[in-house]
């Protein structure tokens, strides 16, 4: 009976004790895009603290700046690199102090460079995924040799394209279509021959997509058949069966987007379990659990190593150094240029 | 005080205070809000708060805002028109040729039971590209090719919003034909009104208050409608409040976005008094 006794406080006393690490674990906020909430992407966390972060979501990077900069509070947030020279100077940020994170050295150079995880020689952010944004096509009615960007003008292809209600993205695209020498800063003559080049492939715009969604289904179906679009729409089709794919040509023209992890002002918890969660997320098992499951390619270098060889070739990962090399990065937009391009994007739409 | 509360002054003061002060609070607080971040300007990402015309002479300057606003006054107004249209005869069923009135009141209200965000998406998948529509269509072979002109364009909004909005418009005229007098009606047909004569002259005019309060019903709300031309008016169905939405969201400029949303108040409130006018003077001629 004693014995009894004994074994039912003990399990009280640990399910309490238990309960208690994951109300702590818990108690760090995250505000994120949803999915991001899945377990694999920090296991070392949850090991740790004995289960996970709360979560909070945002649809899109605009959205999420909006709502920070009306008082929303959290520890960390988890927007693009295109955005952070906006969130810097809104002051919603802390420096991240990279001697802490003990897998800043195997993230790979060329994301950790990117203009955005770095401004104005401080570290922001801690790139967590990336991936492409690029000319997704259907092989089985456009044939290898045709494709190209500019081709998204040919009056061949009317009613038949489809590009980003972004214009940040749209310009990415106007740019390497016009062979502009920066995207961030482009000259006048530069920014007049991108916004031509939007304005001529509007007449074949089927639509501007605003959820990706919206460009698988219209791929799948053949309602459109090339599109301006994230990886991810790729990996779907691929999954789908659909015949699809990204023009990975670097010559041709492609970017790369990187996201990852800021250390907000709001943030309430201790730096040590800010970080640890840092840690988790960049560490190389969440890197093989995200390049494997959700197809995106991560920032640990050795995760690439560890991970099925096979599935990084078919997910278009496999020869990253000489896609860094030709690739356009969405670096930290200068506010100036944001503004026009944000402008120019809405007149061209409508069809002025 | 007691004694003041005891009047019907004060007793009609004391039932509307608690709506008052919600409305105080809920509409002219933030309106007030609105109009004051109209004056501002934005700088990046802080809020100049000197007093300046500047969005105001933006927002008559800019023609692309003009284009939204008149297509969206017009797009509004063809909703309008089509629902008060299609949902007068309905009404005038209920009113005059059915013993089941409540059941038909009931079986109109059932879109509701759905949400507006699910029907919108309905329509899109009735109308898209391998939706139901030319689904059905390529099957029987009326076409070969599936139609793209039926999504992504005014027609796919107004046809959406015309689904949506039927019920606002039969209510109002239900009611208004409810109460006319049947001893008119059959005065008019003693005295030898045809049947059409006797519905232009004695019916539609007594329910022009009905029609009234149904076109402003649909009319005003659509206008600024957002989620229907951002889910199937494509570039070509953008309207005014779709350029809101970008001032407040991706483009970070609220004090545009609320001088455009004021600007847009303004001009429905114009076209809705302009209307109420003109309607009834129109009643009174008939008569």
């Amino acid at each position: 009976m004693k014995n009894i006794t004994t074994a039912l406080l003990t399990a009280t006393a640990l399910t309490a004790a238990a309960s208690t690490a994951q109300a702590d674990a818990a108690a760090l906020s995250i505000f994120d895009w949803s999915g991001y909430e899945d377990q694999g992407f920090y296991g070392d966390y949850v090991a740790k603290h004995g289960g996970a972060p709360s979560y909070t979501y945002f649809g899109s990077v605009e959205e999420a700046f909006t709502k920070l900069q009306s008082g929303f509070a959290a520890d960390l947030a988890h927007p693009c690199t295109d955005a952070l020279r906006k969130w810097v100077a809104a002051d919603l940020i802390k420096p991240i102090d990279t001697t802490k994170l003990s897998n800043w050295d195997k993230l790979l150079p060329q994301i950790k460079d990117v203009d955005g995880v770095t401004i104005d020689g401080q570290t922001y952010m801690v790139p967590f995924e990336w991936g492409n944004t690029g000319l997704i096509y259907r092989t089985d009615m456009i044939a290898d040799d045709k494709i190209s960007i500019q081709a998204m003008a040919s009056p061949e292809y009317q009613g038949k394209i489809a590009v980003p209600d972004a214009a940040s993205s749209a310009y990415a695209l106007a740019a390497l279509a016009t062979g502009a020498s920066s995207y961030t800063d482009m000259s006048d003559a530069e920014f007049q021959a991108a916004s031509d080049f939007l304005r001529a492939i509007h007449q074949n715009v089927r639509f501007y997509w605003s959820d990706a969604g919206q460009l698988d289904q219209a791929l799948a179906s053949g309602e459109v058949v090339m599109g301006w679009g994230w990886n991810q729409s790729e990996l779907n089709l691929i999954w789908n069966e659909t015949p699809a794919k990204m023009m990975r040509d670097v010559d041709k023209g492609i970017a790369t987007w990187v996201c990852g992890y800021v250390h907000l002002k709001s943030a309430t918890q201790s730096d040590e379990q800010v970080y640890d969660m840092l840690n988790a997320l960049s560490a190389e098992a969440s890197g093989k659990y995200i390049i494997e499951s959700w197809g995106y390619a991560h920032s640990n270098a050795d995760a690439f190593k560890s991970a099925d060889q096979s599935l990084i070739e078919t997910y278009g990962f496999a020869d990253v150094d000489s896609f860094f090399d030709g690739s356009l990065f969405f670096d930290a937009v200068t506010p100036e240029l944001e503004v026009r391009m944000l402008k120019e994007f809405e007149r061209i739409k409508a069809g002025f | 005080m007691a004694g003041f509360l005891k009047t019907e002054a004060g007793k009609g003061l004391a039932l509307s205070a608690p709506a008052s002060l919600y409305v105080g609070l809920l509409v002219a607080g933030p309106l007030g809000i609105l109009v004051a971040y109209s004056f501002w300007t934005q700088t990046y990402v802080d809020i100049d708060k000197t007093l300046t015309w500047a969005n105001y002479i933006e927002a008559a300057s800019d023609p692309l805002v003009r284009h939204l606003m008149l297509r969206s006054i017009a797009i509004a107004g063809a909703v309008t028109l089509a629902t008060v249209a299609l949902a007068y005869p309905i009404a005038y069923f209920i009113a005059f040729r059915t013993q089941k009135k409540t059941l038909w009141l009931l079986l109109i209200t059932i879109p509701f039971w759905s949400s507006y965000l699910l029907r919108v998406f309905s329509w899109k998948l009735i109308l898209g590209f391998n939706g139901v529509m030319n689904s059905a269509l390529l099957t029987t072979g009326v076409i070969d090719e599936p139609l793209t002109f039926l999504l992504y364009n005014e027609f796919a909004v107004v046809l959406t919003l015309a689904h949506a909005w039927a019920p606002f418009a039969i209510l109002p005229i239900y009611v208004s034909l409810q109460k006319v007098d049947r001893a008119l009606l059959e005065a008019a047909t003693d005295l030898g009104c045809s049947k059409l004569e006797r519905f232009l002259r004695v019916t539609l005019p007594l329910t022009i208050p009905g029609i009234i309060a149904a076109s402003l019903i649909i009319f005003i709300p659509t206008v600024g409608d957002y989620v229907t031309p951002s889910l199937v008016g494509g570039s070509q169905g953008k309207m005014i409040a779709n350029l809101i939405q970008v001032q407040f969201g991706p483009a970070n400029n609220w004090p545009l976005g609320a001088t455009l949303s004021l600007v847009a108040m303004a001009s429905v409130g114009f076209v809705a008094i302009l209307f109420v006018v003109t309607t009834t003077a129109l009643g009174r001629r008939i008569r």
